[in-house]
C-alpha cells in the first residue's frame, strides 16, 4: 500500500515536470493587432455634435447631443477582417442619416496604437476593395480595451480647419 | 366552464382596444387668484398658465378636481360644463367659482380638507395636465392682528393682482358708514384714482368690498386698475380709506411696490456656428414669450425647399435640420437661406448662411 502511493506520487510529479516544459513565453506568437481590437458589430451609446469653431472660441453652446435624433438610436457599425485579421468590408446598420458612406471597404492607419504623440489612429474609408476610392477618414480615438468601448470621430474641416466634428461613442455588440 | 374562461380571456385581450391612449399634457404653470385673498363662501377666479403643456391655444378644457370634494365625479370621458374653463388668452385659462357652492361644503369642512387637488383635461379626458395643487391663503389672523393695512402681497407689482385689507375699528368714526372708498395714486400721487364721491361710476369702482364687522378688502391690478403706460415703474401705492362722503377716513397710507422683473429675453441661435450642406442644422429659441411653443422653418437650397417645424416648451425649443441627407449630391451649392418662424406667424429670423466647402 505504501509503495503504491510512492510510485502515485512519482508519476504526479512527472506530470508536473512534463507539463512545465512548454512553458508559453510569448516568443511565438504575434502581437495583438488594432485590427483584432476594430473588427466586429459596435452600436451607438452616444453621438455628440461637436461645434469645433465655438468651442476654440469659447462661445457657448459648443456641444449638441444627437443620440435621440435622426434615428441614430438604431446606429450600428461592423467592421469586417479576413482570417489573416486584414481589414474587408464595413458596414452601417440603421437607417440613419449618411455622415459618412454607409458601405465599402475600411483599413488602419496603423497597426498598432502609436506611442509617439502623432495623433490618433485614422480609419480609412474606401468605396473600393482595392482602396484606392477614399470616401471618408474617421478617427479612433479610443481604442477598444478590456471595457469593449470604442470612440471615433468624423471631423469636417475646411481650409485646414476643423469646423464641426461629431463623435461617436460605441459599445461592443456580442 | 372552459367556454366561460375562454370568454374572459377574450373580454381581457380586448380590454386594450377600449382603453382611450392617454396624453400627459404636462405640468401646470403659475397658478393665481383674483381676488388674492378670499373667503369660501365668495365668488373667486383662479387662474392657470398652461403655456408650458401640450394643450393647444383655445382648446375646451375642464376642470377635473376630488378635493375638497368631487363635483364632476363618473365624467371623466365627458366632463360637465359646470367644470368648464374659460381661455383668457396666451395660453392662460381661468375658472371662477364660489367654492362653498361648487363643492357643496361648508366653510369650515373646506378649511379642514387637503385643499384643492385637481388636474386639467380635455373633454373626453384623452389628454390631461399632472396632478396640481392651488395653495389658498388664510387671511382670517388679519381679524385679530391689530393692523389697519395689509396687502397680499405685502410689495405689490404692476401687473399683478393685490388685495389690500382695511380694519376699521382701529380708526374713529367708521362704525355704521355704508360704504368704504380707496382714494389712492401711484408713484406719491403722480397717477390718480380718486374717489370722487359724485361720479357714480368712479364711487362704484373704488368701492372696497365690506367683508362684515368693519373689516373691509380692495382687490385691484395696478396696471388695469391706474391704467399706465406700458414700461411705467411702480414704486408706490399712496392712499386713504375713505368712508362714503368723505365723512373720514384712515389717514395716509403707503405700500411700497416690490421690484419688477421682466422676464428674460429670448434667445435664438444656430448650432453650429459654421456649417456645411454634410451637417446638422441646429436652431434653438430659449426664454419663449408665453404661448410660443414651436419654430417653422423654411430652407432654401437653390432649387430646393425644405419645411418643417420644431415643437419645444417656453423655456427651450430646440432641434435639428438633417441637410446631410436633404441636400446630399446637390452641387455647387454656397449658402442656404433660412426663415424661421414661430407659432404666432412672427418671423424669429431670415438670413442667409454661407455653406463651408469640406477638405478632400
Amino acid at each position: 500500500m505504501k509503495r503504491k502511493s510512492i510510485y502515485g506520487l512519482a508519476v504526479v510529479m512527472y506530470l508536473m515536470t512534463i507539463g512545465c516544459d512548454n512553458t508559453e513565453d510569448g516568443n511565438y506568437v504575434d502581437p495583438i493587432t488594432l485590427y483584432e481590437k476594430v473588427n466586429g458589430n459596435w452600436g451607438l451609446a452616444n453621438l455628440k455634435m461637436v461645434d469645433d469653431f465655438a468651442k476654440a472660441n469659447k462661445i457657448e453652446p459648443s456641444e449638441q447631443n444627437l443620440s435621440t435624433y435622426f434615428n441614430y438610436e438604431d446606429f450600428k457599425i461592423k467592421f469586417n477582417v479576413d482570417e489573416k485579421m486584414n481589414p474587408t468590408s464595413y458596414e452601417v446598420l440603421g437607417d440613419v442619416p449618411p455622415l459618412f458612406a454607409p458601405t465599402g471597404f475600411w483599413e488602419l492607419s496603423s497597426d498598432f496604437q502609436p506611442t509617439n504623440a502623432s495623433g490618433p489612429v485614422r480609419i480609412y474609408l474606401y468605396s473600393d476593395a482595392q482602396k484606392t476610392q477614399k470616401t471618408d477618414e474617421l478617427r479612433l480615438t479610443s481604442v477598444p480595451g478590456n471595457n469593449d468601448e470604442m470612440e471615433l470621430q468624423l471631423v469636417h474641416s475646411s481650409g485646414g480647419s476643423a469646423f464641426v466634428s461629431y463623435v461617436f461613442k460605441l459599445n461592443a455588440i456580442n | 366552464m372552459k367556454k366561460i374562461i375562454y370568454t374572459i380571456l377574450l373580454a381581457l385581450l380586448m380590454v386594450p382596444n377600449f382603453v382611450q391612449a392617454q396624453e400627459n399634457a404636462g405640468a401646470v404653470g403659475p397658478m393665481s387668484s383674483f381676488p388674492v385673498v378670499y373667503k369660501y363662501d365668495e365668488q373667486v377666479t383662479w387662474y392657470f398658465d398652461l403655456s408650458g403643456t401640450t394643450f393647444l391655444e383655445n382648446e375646451d378644457l375642464y376642470i377635473w378636481i376630488w378635493s375638497p370634494s368631487e363635483p364632476d365625479a363618473g365624467n371623466w370621458e365627458n366632463s360637465s360644463d359646470f367644470a368648464k374653463l374659460h381661455y383668457e388668452g396666451d395660453k392662460i385659462w381661468s375658472f371662477t367659482l364660489t367654492p362653498t357652492a361648487y363643492f357643496s361644503k361648508t366653510p369650515e369642512e373646506i378649511a379642514a380638507s387637503a385643499g384643492f387637488w385637481f388636474r386639467l383635461k380635455n373633454k373626453n379626458g384623452s389628454k390631461q395636465s399632472d396632478v396640481a395643487n392651488l395653495t389658498y391663503t388664510d387671511f382670517s389672523s388679519f381679524y385679530t392682528a391689530n393692523e389697519v393695512i395689509k396687502s397680499y402681497p405685502s410689495k405689490p407689482t404692476i401687473d399683478k393682482p393685490v388685495s389690500i385689507l382695511f380694519n376699521s375699528n382701529l380708526k374713529a368714526g367708521f362704525t355704521g358708514v355704508p360704504s368704504v372708498h380707496f382714494h389712492s395714486g401711484l408713484n406719491d400721487w403722480a397717477v390718480l384714482q380718486e374717489y370722487q364721491a359724485w361720479i357714480p361710476e368712479v364711487s362704484e369702482k373704488t368701492k372696497l368690498k365690506d367683508l362684515g364687522n368693519g373689516f373691509y378688502r380692495m382687490d385691484l391690478i395696478p396696471q388695469e386698475y391706474y391704467n399706465t403706460e406700458p414700461g411705467f415703474v411702480m414704486e408706490n401705492i399712496t392712499f386713504l380709506m375713505v368712508a362714503k362722503d368723505w365723512t373720514t377716513n384712515s389717514g395716509d397710507q403707503i405700500l411700497y411696490a416690490g421690484e419688477f422683473i421682466p422676464p428674460p429675453p429670448p434667445v435664438f441661435g444656430f448650432f453650429p456656428l459654421q456649417i456645411s450642406q454634410k451637417d446638422f442644422l441646429g436652431m434653438y429659441r430659449k426664454n419663449n414669450e408665453s404661448g410660443v411653443n414651436k419654430l417653422i422653418y423654411k430652407i432654401t437650397a437653390g432649387s430646393k425647399t425644405i419645411e418643417g417645424e420644431i415643437s419645444g416648451t417656453t423655456s427651450e425649443i430646440k432641434g435639428f435640420v438633417n441637410l446631410v441627407s436633404e441636400l446630399k449630391g446637390i452641387p455647387n451649392l454656397s449658402e442656404i437661406h433660412v426663415l424661421v418662424k414661430d407659432n404666432k406667424d412672427k418671423t424669429i429670423s431670415d438670413t442667409s448662411i454661407p455653406l463651408k466647402t469640406l477638405d478632400k
